[in-house]
């Protein structure tokens, strides 16, 4: 969570100001996956700035050839050299990929000549995730990556020798059947909750500390239960799309305040759960956030989202079983209860929560 | 003055410079001059296309006055300009800040490497050596151009950037081998005890170093001919409210000396 709102700030940072005033270069990076079997890259970048690079790096000096067929072939003779700073991982497992070098002459005298590279290979079976790295640039670069059964290309920009963040290669395997996409987004849905979700983890703790009435727990878990199924299922049906800038950080509110209201509150009341239902409309869009980063199968789309959000569910269950067992029902009477386990873990749920609101808005 | 090793290409990952490398050091009068923009390491860069959002000045100086560099967005050479009448130019490019955020380890080998010191300790001092960084850069980059015979009496010129290098002789006017006195100014003012780098395309690793007096002086004795580019790096803390810890600014300056100027000079 804390890192995938690291990724929206990110984001929103290279969409914004801060893009432009990068130094951008000329170099451009394209991935292109087929059918989950094979990977294509290619790379643009200046023939004349790489043969710099290339010759320097092995000591030597630019030839004085200077066509686009001598930079071709100057390219190419650098090939071991030149694959030392290119590194395509599956898995962060590096493969060995096979390279075509081109170089086109200049359009016209006032540009350069463009160097064409193509990797291409097989991916290797079972890969989940691929990340990329391109140390023949000083300058900020665009990278685009695209599964062409999803078509949904993401673009990063990446500085020289920057490792991309990891894109999921979710469509992998066509062969891959609807059983087995329900178990893998089921996985997915419960383990953004346990163990990567702490803030949702530490809303539900919030929820189970109120009252010691299992229909407390009950009533507020099912509000929360149907509230995100409503926002998760419209985000993923593009009926709703709200800004992970607004919605991580009023994530983090929710928290701070369910967790308030326990040291002040000890009985549920009916309003309690109206807000329960309205955080989890936020909780929701979260969870859509999460899942449109991982990508969903086009044909199993519908499988997928309801796996997840069972995953989800058993995510949020094991949590409440886990408090169950570790603070336990049986010592909800006591009269020191509230004051050792409810007032001081409510507490610290509030200090973290409004701690990550703060973060989330820097 | 010192030497160093050979350290090459994009390892050092942030720490690059950016110095303007014109199609052309010597043009004929009338003739149209590419203004390329490059950043990286030992002379060796990339090209970086005009980008409007990042241009706070990009002008020529030339005896007629100032003008703006023009030049189409996203294009390389970033700029064009046409030489009106014989004599020295003096081409400038000042940008607007790029933030980035390094980790702790990244930024100290960075200062080490600029010779940043002063900064080195302010982050001891606070204990933040440990620390990550916030930093807004910003480039200061000028060429001298030469259309015609080479006079000296024609001048480098104060452009009025931050971080800015002057050169108090005119380089294509100088005998090989002869000293060049380069004046470093902060915010106008000269600036004591910086790290000024020297360096030549044809052996970018063999550095020439000083840090400046107290008069913001230093003096390369130049032997090799072709491109050289000399360049330092300030680095203030950023005053309280701002979004970055540190502002940096990287002043360089490009030039050619030319194979006959030992002649030129003697006349």
């Amino acid at each position: 969570m804390m890192r995938r709102a690291l990724a929206a700030a990110v984001v929103a940072m290279l969409c914004g100001a801060a893009m432009q005033a990068h130094e951008i270069g000329t170099t451009r990076v394209s991935v292109l996956f087929q059918e989950g079997r094979t990977y294509e890259v290619e790379i643009v970048t200046d023939a004349t700035a790489l043969v710099e690079k290339l010759t320097a790096s092995a000591g030597g000096s630019s030839p004085a050839d200077s066509s686009a067929a001598g930079l071709q072939s100057t390219i190419a003779s650098f090939d071991e050299k030149f694959r030392q700073r290119v590194q395509l991982a599956f898995d962060g497992s590096s493969v060995y990929p096979a390279i075509w070098y081109s170089v086109a002459p200049a359009i016209d005298a006032a540009s350069a000549p463009a160097a064409t590279i193509r990797l291409t290979g097989q991916i290797p079976s079972g890969a989940r995730q691929f990340t990329w790295k391109f140390g023949w640039t000083f300058a900020s670069y665009a990278m685009t990556v695209r599964n062409a059964s999803s078509g949904n290309p993401r673009t990063e920009w990446l500085e020289g020798s920057q490792t991309s963040a990891p894109f999921p290669l979710t469509t992998a395997s066509p062969a891959a059947g609807r059983l087995d996409i329900a178990w893998r987004y089921f996985t997915l849905g419960f383990t953004h909750i346990l163990p990567h979700g702490l803030d949702h983890m530490l809303f539900v703790l919030g929820i189970y500390l109120l009252s010691g009435r299992a229909r407390s727990v009950l009533l507020q878990v099912s509000a929360f239960t149907v509230a995100h199924s409503i926002t998760l299922g419209m985000s993923m049906y593009g009926v709703l799309s709200v800004s992970p800038g607004i919605v991580e950080p009023l994530i983090a509110v929710s928290i701070a305040y369910v967790a308030i209201e326990n040291i002040f509150l000890s009985e549920l009341k009916s309003w309690r759960i109206a807000l329960v239902f309205a955080f989890g409309l936020l909780h929701g869009m979260g969870f859509a956030g999460a899942l449109q980063e991982l990508g969903l199968p086009r044909s199993e789309f519908l499988t997928a989202l309801l796996t997840f959000n069972l995953g989800v569910e058993a995510g949020q269950l094991a949590v409440i079983v886990a408090a169950f067992l570790l603070i336990g029902r049986h010592w909800a009477d006591r009269a020191w209860y509230r004051s050792r386990i409810v007032v001081p873990a409510s507490m610290l749920i509030a200090c973290t929560a409004v701690y990550w609101t703060i973060d989330r808005l820097r | 003055m010192m030497s160093h090793p050979l350290t090459l290409i994009v390892a050092a990952l942030f720490a690059h410079d950016m110095w303007i490398e014109p199609t052309t050091f010597s043009p004929e009068p009338g003739q149209t001059v590419g203004v390329k923009l490059r950043v990286g390491q030992d002379l060796i860069g990339d090209p970086i296309p005009r980008n409007p959002a990042l241009i706070n000045q990009f002008v020529v100086v030339d005896a007629g006055g100032r003008k703006p560099v023009v030049g189409r967005d996203g294009a390389d050479p970033a700029g064009f300009l046409r030489v009106a009448t014989p004599g020295l130019l003096v081409v400038g490019y000042g940008s607007n800040p790029s933030a980035v955020e390094l980790p702790a380890d990244k930024f100290n080998q960075y200062l080490k490497e600029e010779g940043l010191d002063t900064i080195l300790a302010l982050r001891a001092r606070r204990n933040e050596t440990g620390a990550k960084a916030n930093e807004l850069f910003s480039r200061c980059a000028k060429s001298l151009v030469l259309s015609g015979s080479p006079a000296a009496a024609q001048g480098d010129r104060q452009l009025g950037f931050t971080l800015e290098l002057v050169v108090e002789r005119n380089p294509y006017a100088i005998r090989a081998g002869a000293d060049l006195p380069v004046r470093l100014t902060y915010e106008k003012r000269p600036l004591a005890g910086a790290l000024v780098v020297a360096m030549n395309r044809l052996n970018p690793s063999e550095k020439l170093s000083a840090r400046t007096g107290s008069d913001g002086r230093v003096r390369f004795r130049l032997q090799s001919r072709g491109l050289w580019l000399i360049k330092a790096v300030h680095m203030v803390p950023t005053p309280a409210g701002s979004n970055a810890q540190w502002a940096s600014y990287w002043a360089s300056l490009t030039f050619e000396l030319p194979a006959t100027s030992a002649k030129v000079a003697m006349r």
